[in-house]
């Protein structure tokens, strides 16, 4: 079983993404995508394994070993903080990690004479060093969701979320005032995995580096 | 009596009760660990449970520091700590009470230390170390013996796929410093590299004000890692010379311990800076397949004893036991160190046969319990299979003549006649014949 290498991937729209790039280095991964409620694939010829698992519970299969090899967004990462090896930008999954708040609060805001302000996010940890480093104070609201809806019942003032194309900010009549990270998918791998099976990681890495 | 439901005696997070099994395989891997250090001609030091936060400090770096348990000293007024690691206060002892030792100091220690821990990260607060200290010595001989050391202890345990990772931390400083980084993006810099980041780094570097050698050299960190061709990589492209000079020490480390027969299991990693407020030269961690977390580390702290006014060269490394006894215990030989060999059950009214019979045993070195309860053959034998006892010795049975005992192997109640001196031969077992079932 050791010597099978494992891969942690999130379901959604990066499963497929990965799928597809790992078929580009002859990595065949297809069966991911059927209707199953499998949870784990084995394929015995490549020697390779596949999780399903959560976004934000990638880095914690990996960390612990679970996983050789992970998939995730770069904001998940920046959240967790977890002792990881990052080593590929894998370029898909773009979007950005704003501040954003009402339109009508944005007409006469000065986010310069920001002091103390109440925030609403899926990422508490981004968020308050964001503005410890702008030396702004900051009450966080930790929601699990549709975070757009925190400013239009009052729950806080502006929030902290993932954009990609913007509409549902402009749905809910929000607009972006400050960008704090472009995001990407990584691959993030596993320390002692790195380290105790360093041939087939490499050939894995320096593979994938060439299709991106 | 008055039931008590667990939730009534609770436990604080992060720490954990170890029962007689467990226990038993932690001890068995702390000997084996031991056994090596003393083999290797080091004497064992044995630290207190606390210390002033202040005297402490003095030799940590920020990560520990902040991860101390403190509380008040009612006699002084002043912090106390229970330590966070065992090397600083080894450092101490050399510095304030070895100076007069002639050198060098080869030390080793076995306890526990308590660091706090992030919330629900279901991580351990307490670790059990075992660790050994080499101080005196500046020689990459010195560095070399810690790698040799950490090897025959996994290879003693009976690891395969291990890797001990040898870095060495100036080749990094001598990037750093050589080039004129400003200070802001330092911290970033150093994020970056042990995250091995190719692309974050790469954003850093465009940005820095600093030649195209210098970026060349720290673009190159992240991907130093692997066998020996590494070195001849990193020579190629690194024109400082603290870089140069840490490349020819770890060579020649690597040199000493291909004499020492272990460089399959070494791996080079010139991009590892973990632990880089604390480390001056060569680095080791020790990864086994298949668990995340190393079960060893160390690596040269040549200023650690300058702290407590007593500068000296220094090397060392410290196995962490749990991170051991994850990844060891499913195998047979830690699983049979929680066994017991015999279980005496007797028949007769009299106790003398049972207790002669049971310090004989004793004397020839197999664990002898005597089940002193009165209860049945049955509920007897279920006690000896819970309690891990290999086998159970039947006393007074109707089968045995005088100086004969009926013994059952626990494993399948599988029962013979045996003469009491033949139980103290090493190959009574086999007259059970093959095992039932397996």
């Amino acid at each position: 079983m050791t010597d099978f290498i494992t891969i942690a991937i999130p379901k959604g729209r990066i499963l497929h993404d990965s799928v597809a790039l790992f078929k580009k280095i002859g990595i065949d991964c297809d069966e991911l995508l059927s209707d199953s409620r499998k949870l784990i694939f084995e394929n015995p010829t490549q020697k390779m394994r596949y999780m399903i698992v959560r976004a934000t519970d990638v880095p914690t299969y990996v960390e612990y070993g679970c996983a050789d090899l992970g998939i995730v967004g770069k904001d998940t990462l920046l959240e967790q903080r977890k002792d990881l090896y990052e080593p590929l930008d894998l370029k898909f999954g773009y979007c950005r990690l704003v501040v954003a708040e009402p339109a009508e609060l944005s007409r006469t805001d000065d986010p310069s004479s920001w002091a103390n302000i109440r925030i609403a996010t899926k990422y508490p940890n981004v968020t308050e060093k964001y503005f410890a480093g702008k030396g702004v104070q900051v009450e966080i609201i930790k929601l699990y969701g549709s975070i757009e809806l925190a400013p239009l019942v009052g729950l806080s003032e502006r929030i902290v979320d993932l954009v990609s194309t913007g509409e549902t900010l402009r749905q809910n009549g929000l607009v972006e005032v400050e960008t704090i990270a472009e995001i990407t998918c990584r691959l993030i791998v596993n320390r002692a995995s790195l380290k105790t099976r360093h041939g087939r990681i490499t050939e894995i890495l320096e593979g994938l580096e060439q299709h991106l | 009596m008055i039931p008590v439901r667990n939730t009534d005696a609770p436990l604080p997070k992060g720490v954990a009760d170890f029962l007689p099994e467990k226990a038993a395989k932690i001890g068995y891997i702390q000997e084996k660990i031991l056994r090596v250090f003393e083999l290797w001609g080091f004497r064992r030091i044995i630290t207190p449970l606390l210390e002033f936060q202040d005297v402490m400090a003095l030799a940590l770096g920020d990560n520990l520091r902040e991860r101390m348990f403190r509380f008040d000293d009612r006699q002084t007024g002043k912090l106390l700590v229970i330590p966070p690691d065992i090397t600083p206060q080894v450092a101490r002892i050399v510095a304030t009470r070895m100076r007069e030792y002639p050198l060098p100091h080869r030390l080793y220690y076995s306890g526990r230390v308590l660091r706090h821990a992030e919330i629900q990260s279901g991580r351990s607060r307490e670790t059990f170390q075992a660790g050994v200290e080499l101080i005196g010595l500046v020689s990459p001989e010195a560095d070399a013996e810690m790698a040799a050391m950490a090897v025959e202890v996994l290879k003693g345990l009976g690891f395969d796929g291990f890797r001990i990772a040898v870095g060495q931390v100036e080749f990094f400083r001598g990037i750093m410093d050589s080039a004129g980084f400003s200070p802001s993006s330092r911290e970033l810099l150093r994020e970056a590299i042990s995250k091995k980041d190719s692309s974050a780094l790469r954003e850093i570097l465009e940005q820095e004000p600093v030649s195209d050698r210098a970026k060349e050299e720290m673009a190159m960190l992240p991907r130093l890692f692997g066998g020996r061709e590494v070195l001849a990589e990193a020579e190629r492209v690194v024109g400082n010379e603290r870089s140069k000079r840490a490349l020819e020490n770890i060579s020649q480390v690597l040199d000493i311990l291909d004499i020492y027969g272990v460089g399959d299991y070494l791996t080079i990693d010139l991009g590892e800076i973990r632990g880089l407020d604390y480390y001056t030269g060569v680095t080791l961690e020790g990864f086994v397949a298949g668990l995340g977390e190393p079960v060893c580390s160390g690596g040269r702290y040549d200023n650690l004893t300058t702290c407590y006014g007593f500068p000296s060269p220094a090397t060392g490394f410290a196995f962490n036991i749990m991170a051991l006894l994850n990844a060891a215990e499913r195998r047979p030989d830690v699983e049979a160190s929680k066994t017991g060999d015999f279980l005496i059950f007797n028949g007769k009214e009299d106790r003398r046969e049972a207790l002669e019979l049971a310090k004989r045993l004793r004397r020839k070195g197999f664990t002898t319990a005597r089940d002193i309860i009165r209860r049945g053959f049955a509920e007897s034998l279920e006690y000896a299979r819970k309690m891990n006892i290999l086998y159970m010795i039947v006393i007074g049975a109707e089968e045995c003549a005088d100086d004969e005992v009926y013994v059952v192997r626990v494993a399948d109640g599988k029962g013979v006649v045996l003469g009491t001196g033949d139980l103290s031969r090493k190959d009574f077992p086999e007259r059970f014949g093959p095992l039932q079932g397996d």
